[in-house]
């Protein structure tokens, strides 16, 4: 079943992955980092990847700083909750090193 | 300006030293050599009495592997093997071996030379293709460690330097097979094309 990326740096990732044979699934959990009087969870955070032989998710943050700052509070919540999930962010420049390095056509420049 | 590499045969790179792409050198040749003797010293201490195969890959690793072959004393060989890139993949569009090793490994203690890790990726795959082999033991000796891109985690039993986050070439290290040939490590401009 062809996955609905939200941006095409993520479609690039996972083909990088598939490349390198890194079995992968798209955002697959999400982790409640606050709730509301009656239990529900009202803030969520979802990692775009997960690679189970790794047990480790990763995050592609291909935004504008002041939407990094909001991603980086939702992290250390989520690292505070879940101290035992792995995760690890890419940044911008990150991914545009990958892009750089592996020739990935998409550079992280736009928003999401 | 004066020739910033008067002994060496940089001299007659510099050409390719000035190139606009090439930032800010990073590890200078004298500290590359420095370091890989000490290097070899140690893996020739470690490995003492033990079959010592280096298996390096191509094409990154070669000049690390010249240097570092010449600084172990003992008894080792050398093989090779290449793997495809993700970058002009073909249409298989996994990662495959492009050159095997020429010799059985079983057996022996394999030190996997590399010039750089950064993502792992490349690494994680040959490490799975050569605990097939079956050798006695597996490890990692790389040039240069760019831990802050690491997405695959591998123990590493030898480091040269930990590099930023930077695209670095020379000392084997290309971009778009330019640089290879530099005797330094130095940082890419981030606006090199």
């Amino acid at each position: 079943m062809a996955i609905s990326f939200a941006h095409p740096s993520e479609a690039e990732f996972a083909s990088l992955l598939d490349f390198y044979q890194i079995r992968w699934s798209y955002e697959p959990r999400s982790f409640p980092l606050q709730h509301d009087d009656a239990g529900r969870a009202v803030e969520q955070f979802t990692p775009d990847f997960y690679l189970p032989d790794l047990d480790l998710y990763i995050e592609l943050t291909t935004l504008r700083q002041s939407l990094v700052t909001k991603k980086n509070r939702k992290l250390r919540r989520l690292r505070e909750l879940f101290p035992d999930v792995n995760i690890k962010l890419l940044y911008r420049r990150d991914f545009n090193n990958l892009a750089r390095k592996y020739g990935l056509r998409t550079a992280a420049t736009s928003d999401v | 300006m004066s020739d910033p590499f008067p002994n060496s045969q940089a001299s007659s790179l510099a050409g390719v030293a000035a190139d606009p792409a090439i930032g800010k050198v990073l590890i200078a040749e004298a500290d590359l050599a420095a370091r890989i003797r000490e290097l070899g010293q140690q893996i020739s201490v470690d490995y003492g009495g033990r079959t010592l195969v280096l298996v390096g890959i191509l094409r990154g690793s070669v000049p690390f592997m010249a240097d570092l072959l010449r600084a172990i004393s003992i008894p080792v060989s050398v093989d090779f093997l290449a793997i495809s890139s993700y970058v002009g993949r073909d249409s298989s569009g996994v990662v495959r071996l492009l050159k095997d090793l020429d010799h059985p490994i079983a057996g022996a203690d394999v030190l996997l030379v590399e010039d750089i890790i950064d993502t792992g990726l490349t690494l994680s795959y040959v490490l799975r293709v050569l605990r097939t082999r079956e050798p006695a033991s597996l490890s990692v000796c790389t040039l240069l460690n760019k831990p802050r891109s690491r997405l695959i985690d591998q123990p590493l039993r030898y480091v040269g330097f930990d590099v930023p986050d930077d695209f670095v070439v020379g000392y084997g290290l290309d971009f778009n097979q330019r640089f290879r040939n530099l005797p330094f490590i130095a940082a890419l401009r981030p606006d090199a094309a």
